[in-house]
């Protein structure tokens, strides 16, 4: 797959490039200038995640078009743009539920471009949903057992053979969910039947469970979407102290308040491509992404 | 759930739902009539023996569909497929009639009709197991056909619709069970009558325990191993983090996916293991019934095995052992059923004789057909029977336990000890902390 992109993605490195140079080297943006949009900054110094050129359209909708941006390790970097952007198709583009028909995706220095999402997972990028996935007849905590990545339990051959370094492992990965189910002010609901979470607490779970999988990037899809304000405030806190602790987290969010808060730098995507990228402040004030929030050039 | 209809303690059943204590005694009385039988001479001993075969047969079938659709949530309508190719692979090696091979060892006959099957669901799963799961339902439908017509046709290869005869059990060339039955003495329980004066008088007993019965005997113990070892191995791998994922796929396909699982790989295994252990009662049926045809290919096959895990609780193994039981009651109670019921429309007694007359004919007519022909009613019963426990508990009787985690992992200090106190102190919310696994 990557060999057969490497020519597109070359042109697309160039024009990206060529975006690059348009833009202020200090990070300012000239506003109302010529070009519509001047991308992301793409001159990062400890990239996680890569994205370049990254095209996929549906039948005659461009939903990704020439996207490219990069999320610098230990940030959370936000990103919003008006419906229907692109956010989520990129997201299952990153994560390869999708496939793209050009471009390139890096995690960690690795091409994962058209890699199966539990490759992509493998490679350190885990990523959550917009609507919380339950799961039938399991307690919480048993949910968040799924989490740790390459569990010797998971061939079916060492569960014969292997028998101790199971328990040994499903002990200490237990212990882990718990511990992390405290940490998130959660360890109560540890026995709870999984299908009698509210949709916040599901996020929650989730984010929790991420966490055991251990991944490099975090990417979070609408976070706070449907979740009562205390707990946006909570997951907000918790997304700020794993960022601490050092994950790094892409998150799309259409609720302005909680990504300006959380997310520094924050990317704006308007129709399939990267508009902007800059301090919330910079992006808050940048009248073309007012303008793609209030319709183009209405 | 299982919180909710725990009943009061009240003795002999304690610390069981309400459905375990309806399982048992539907258990119990499907024995007593069994025992009845037996004891009446109305039920022969060695025919006995065969049901209890059948159904063994029946929850080995009902652990393969449950491992495929039960724990991975794959749509397998290929069981009498699986199930014909296990009976056909060991009855092609072993029977003198056999057109290819024959007059082999049996169990050189299970390892063949065993990887055999292992192979098909391979070469099914590969195209099919990347797509949704509705593609390998509609897969495993045409398989099931192709497989049935190529057996029938197949002269040369299959005997095609006449079967195979003359295969022998599956002891054969084994040191001392190959002619175990033959050694055993003959027993011959004499005819009792009892008579309670003025009351009754009841025949008892009266039959031959000769060499069919022992056959028999050896027969259940078989079967009996294979059910043994088959559950202990699905009870070990349900628990594990390899059910676990195939729990999540069965839920969330994506999101195992985005948790870094191959679910495809965990599809495959899981449809293998089904398939396998289809085979294997396939095998046992082929020695248990010592003749096979195109007919066992039928889908009806398959669809009773549906019902048996629907009915116990798709993803339990203990629903699927209860639910094999039930669908051999179905199946030859409806054999007897018919004789017991009155062959004419009751009268009610003189007193109404008014209101009988005033009964349409078509009552009366459609009685008289139903009861003759009761055998056929058999797909009525299990339809209504599906309908009830999909509008009164759509679970299955007995479905899985409430938390699957390996059970060693939760010995000794439990790691979330004492949350009864951090319940109500973490948010003063006081979650009930649930049905705690406690089955």
């Amino acid at each position: 797959m990557s060999e057969t992109t490497q020519p597109e993605t070359e042109t697309e490195e160039s024009t990206a490039a060529q975006q690059a140079t348009e833009e202020d080297p200090d990070g300012g943006f000239q506003f109302g200038g010529p070009e519509m949009h001047d991308g992301a900054d793409l001159e990062k110094e400890d990239v996680v995640l890569s994205v370049e050129g990254l095209q996929k359209t549906f039948g005659g909708l461009v939903a990704t078009d020439d996207a490219s941006f990069q999320v610098e390790r230990g940030t959370i970097t936000g990103m919003i743009g008006p419906n229907g952007a692109g956010k989520s198709t990129l997201f299952n583009l990153v994560s390869g539920f999708y496939e793209p028909e050009a471009g390139s995706v890096t995690v960690n220095g690795v091409d994962v471009t058209g890699a199966e999402p539990h490759e992509v997972a493998e490679k350190g990028l885990v990523r959550t949903f917009q609507t919380p996935r339950k799961l039938e007849g399991m307690t919480v905590r048993e949910a968040m057992l799924v989490g740790p990545r390459s569990q010797v339990g998971e061939s079916f051959i060492s569960l014969f053979t292997k028998g101790d370094d199971v328990t040994s492992q499903e002990r200490k990965n237990l212990e882990d969910a718990h511990r992390i189910l405290e940490e998130f002010e959660i360890g109560d609901l540890a026995y709870q039947a999984a299908t009698d979470l509210s949709g916040g607490q599901m996020k929650l779970v989730e984010l929790a469970r991420a966490m055991l999988a251990e991944p490099e990037i975090l990417l979070l899809d609408e976070p706070v979407a449907g979740v009562n304000p205390t707990l946006a405030n909570k997951l907000s806190d918790q997304i700020a102290r794993l960022n601490e602790q050092g994950t790094t987290f892409l998150v799309i969010e259409h609720d302005m308040e909680f990504i300006m808060n959380l997310a520094d730098p924050i990317v704006v995507l308007d129709r399939g491509h990267v508009l902007t990228e800059g301090t919330p402040d910079e992006v808050r004030s940048d009248e073309r992404v007012i303008d793609a929030y209030l319709g183009g050039g209405a | 759930m299982s919180v909710t209809d725990r009943l009061p303690r009240t003795g002999l059943l304690d610390g069981y739902t309400r459905a375990e204590r309806g399982v048992v005694g539907f258990v119990v009385l499907l024995m007593l009539l069994l025992v009845y039988g037996l004891v009446t001479g109305g039920l022969g001993p060695t025919y006995f023996l065969y049901l209890i075969g059948l159904v063994g047969m029946y929850v080995l079938l009902s652990f393969g569909l449950n491992a495929q659709w039960g724990y991975t949530g794959l749509i397998n309508f290929s069981v009498a497929a699986f199930f014909g190719i296990g009976a056909y692979g060991t009855a092609l090696l072993s029977a003198d009639s056999s057109p290819i091979a024959g007059n082999m060892l049996p169990v050189v006959g299970l390892f063949v009709g065993l990887v055999v099957a292992a192979v098909v669901a391979l070469v099914i799963g590969v195209p099919t197991l990347r797509l949704r799961t509705d593609y390998l339902a509609i897969a495993s439908l045409g398989l099931a056909e192709v497989i049935r017509i190529l057996v029938q046709n197949q002269r040369n290869y299959t005997n095609g619709s006449a079967g195979l005869r003359g295969i022998p059990g599956f002891f054969e060339g084994w040191p001392v069970l190959e002619t175990f039955p033959q050694a055993m003495p003959t027993l011959i329980v004499e005819r009792l009558t009892l008579t309670v004066p003025f009351l009754f008088e009841v025949d008892l007993f009266g039959f031959r325990l000769g060499q069919s019965f022992w056959q028999g005997l050896l027969n259940v113990s078989l079967v009996l191993v294979f059910v043994g070892v088959t559950y202990a191995m699905l009870r070990r791998v349900h628990r594990s983090p390899w059910g676990r994922v195939l729990r999540t796929i069965r839920a969330d396909e994506d999101l195992a996916e985005a948790l870094g699982k191959d679910t495809y790989r965990f599809k495959m295994q899981s449809f293998v293991l089904g398939s396998v252990i289809m085979a294997l009662a396939g095998v046992f049926y082929a020695h248990l019934n010592l003749y096979v045809s195109p007919g066992d290919f039928e889908p009806i096959n398959t669809f009773y095995v549906w019902i048996a895990v629907i009915l116990g609780g798709s993803g339990s193994n203990r629903g699927a052992m209860f639910g094999g039981f039930v669908v051999i009651a179905i199946r030859e109670g409806t054999r007897f059923l018919g004789d017991l019921l009155p062959a004419a429309f009751p009268t009610l007694g003189i007193p109404f004789t008014d209101l009988v007359v005033s009964f349409p004919a078509l009552v009366e007519n459609t009685y008289a057909t139903v009861v003759s022909n009761f055998a056929s009613t058999r797909l009525l019963a299990v339809g209504l029977l599906i309908i009830l426990v999909m509008r009164f508990r759509p679970e299955g009787v007995l479905p899985p336990q409430r938390e699957l985690i390996w059970p060693e992992a939760t010995e000794g200090p439990d790691p979330g000890s004492d949350p009864g106190t951090k319940a109500v102190s973490a948010d003063g919310s006081g979650a009930s902390r649930g049905g705690q696994t406690d089955e």
